[in-house]
């Protein structure tokens, strides 16, 4: 990390949400700092994937503030969260299964497409000019990933592992300043993670694309992010490097040193 | 060997025999064809953006009918009163949309089936309540579409060509193409594919459910209106035209629920099929066969090829 002092851009402040009775998420305030890996860590159930449907907006918090870009965010519907530039995979895939690759990650550009329907219906002037300039952007990041062998392929036919890979690139079609990702290797073998592992890392280098992900294999974590919330039963357990957090003795005896 | 004879050859030494009214039946069948295919389209539009097939789309039309003539026999002018129409079909989407698909987002499929059966029985009553259940003729006359006959000569006899028959096959095939690239081509129609695929993934990348879905049900509102125009002209304006509008369901089959061309295919299948199969082998089973036939094609594809000519194959991971 350089010495400037990093910019927030985003913070949620003292989140709390309820589902009837059960509270999925107790007082939580953490911040995302601009350019930086954020890990969300913590054992089944601690209410990390609850955390990020917050931020994207599926679910809306009892209590509590989010601030985007320097601004506190309105209570917003997922659709409109995705317009502020906040693009995410999900724990359990999320693909179109009745589209190839490249439909997939076309969808991902559904939002620049501005151009008039007429134009689209007509297949002329501008709107044609438009879509040859998305597809051409969809193609890079296709190669990007490496996923051009399977362009055409209906993408409910292929392995686990590419088809989390595919969400990636809809995800990233879609140019996020801030990129969420749940448990992007979750169930891939250990030369998919080292491929996702170097994607992740690429993206945020090379795009400087804000991530947040949330990952259950310790070791990528301490790889990968440059800092990392804890949370714990929808507590902040611990907040800071991954060396810090390492060393935090309640993080010890909740995640990390309980034998199995 | 009689009954053999009767099934596989009379039937087609009649064919030519009378080529005229064999053409007749052909024109007759495409016809009927065409507005199959735009019943159909309303199916598909709407199974496409959320999965469902929409089982108050006959009803639909019959509300569209039914509206339309009882605007016009209220002293309104017939095309302010198709407008009328228009605004009560998107008010309507607007209030499917806000009342029940709203809160049925991520359930199953089978849930917003059930719903649309409910939504059909609500549209039943009210129309009952406020147009009345009389039947009464189409004002395709007063809406300036052509009345009449024409008779041309052909193979030796004469063929009638009904003018409305005409402006139907016309119009309906413009519609048809209309909303074909609409699906294919546009922002929206892809929207619509996304949206039929996953909720959630549609969600993220953007796509508004309830923008998507307003503009579905208005759509399928306005298909639902012309269907009702055409098929109320060729018979009458009462609720017996929901048992036309549910002919689309043997088109799906053979066409495949997500497909625009399975509906046009299904739709020419199942209209000229009906209609010879009337003519020519309907008199030796005692006649009204079209009521029924459609079922029999639907029966054999779906043995032979059940997600129909055009129909996505569904690929399961186990």
């Amino acid at each position: 990390m350089n010495e400037k002092a990093p910019k927030i851009m985003m913070e949620v402040k003292n989140i709390n949400l309820r589902f009837g009775g059960v509270v999925a998420i107790q007082g939580v305030s953490f911040d995302i700092h601009e350019g930086e890996i954020r890990a969300i860590i913590g054992p089944n159930g601690a209410g990390k994937s609850s955390m990020l449907n917050v931020i994207n907006g599926f679910y809306h918090p009892q209590e509590g503030e989010i601030w985007f870009d320097g601004q506190k965010r309105p209570s917003m519907e997922p659709y409109e969260v995705a317009k502020t530039g906040i693009a995410r995979t999900f724990q359990n895939i999320a693909l179109f299964k009745g589209m190839t690759t490249i439909e997939n990650v076309m969808t991902g550009r559904q939002l620049q497409m501005n151009k008039n329907i007429f134009w689209q219906m007509l297949r002329y002037g501008p709107a044609i000019e438009e879509e040859v300039q998305h597809r051409k952007r969809c193609e890079e990041i296709i190669d990007f990933l490496e996923i051009n062998h399977i362009r055409k392929t209906p993408v409910g036919s292929l392995p686990y592992g590419l088809q989390k890979r595919v969400e990636l690139a809809r995800a990233l079609a879609m140019e996020p300043n801030l990129l969420l990702l749940d448990e992007p290797m979750a169930g891939m073998n250990v030369e998919e993670k080292q491929d996702m592992s170097r994607f992740i890392v690429e993206v945020n280098e090379e795009f400087g694309t804000t991530i947040a992900l949330i990952e259950h294999d310790m070791a990528v974590v301490m790889d990968l992010a440059d800092r990392v919330v804890v949370l714990d039963y929808g507590k902040l357990l611990a907040d800071g490097t991954p060396k810090e957090v390492q060393s935090n003795q309640a993080v010890i005896d909740a995640y990390l040193g309980v034998p199995h | 060997m009689e009954i053999l004879h009767m099934i596989f050859i009379a039937p087609f030494l009649d064919m030519a025999a009378l080529p005229d009214l064999f053409f007749q039946g052909l024109w007759d069948g495409f016809v009927g064809g065409t507005l199959y295919a735009l019943l159909a389209l309303g199916f598909v539009l709407i199974f496409k953006a959320s999965g469902v097939f929409n089982f108050s789309q006959p009803i639909l039309m019959v509300l569209a009918a039914l509206a339309l003539v009882s605007f016009y026999e209220m002293g309104i002018n017939p095309w302010i009163s198709v407008a009328l129409v228009l605004v009560m079909m998107y008010v309507l989407a607007f209030g499917v949309e806000r009342l029940i698909l709203r809160n049925l987002v991520n359930q199953d499929g089978n849930i917003l089936f059930m719903s649309t059966i409910g939504l059909t029985f609500v549209i039943i009553g009210s129309a009952q309540w406020i147009f009345g259940g009389v039947p009464s003729s189409m004002i395709h006359a007063e809406l300036g579409f052509p009345v009449g006959s024409s008779e041309m000569p052909m193979f030796g006899g004469a063929v009638y060509f009904e003018h409305i028959d005409i402006s139907a096959a016309v119009l309906a095939s413009i519609l048809i193409g209309i909303l074909a690239i609409f699906f294919s081509k546009t922002k929206i129609g892809r929207g619509l594919r996304a949206v039929a695929d996953d909720h959630q993934a549609a969600l993220s990348v953007g796509i508004s459910l309830n923008q998507i879905w307003v503009i579905v049900w208005f759509v399928a509102g306005i298909v639902a209106l012309v269907g009702g125009i055409f098929w109320g002209a060729r018979s009458d304006v009462s609720f017996a035209l929901q048992i036309i509008g549910l002919k689309a369901l043997p088109v799906l089959i053979i066409g495949g629920f997500t497909s625009v061309p399975g509906a046009i295919c299904g739709g020419l299948i199942i209209g000229l099929g009906e209609k010879i199969f009337e003519i020519y082998w309907g008199p030796m089973m005692g006649g009204s066969v079209e009521g029924w036939f459609a079922y029999v094609i639907a029966l054999v594809f779906l043995l032979f090829k059940p997600q129909g000519l055009f129909g996505e194959k569904i690929i399961e991971r186990v």
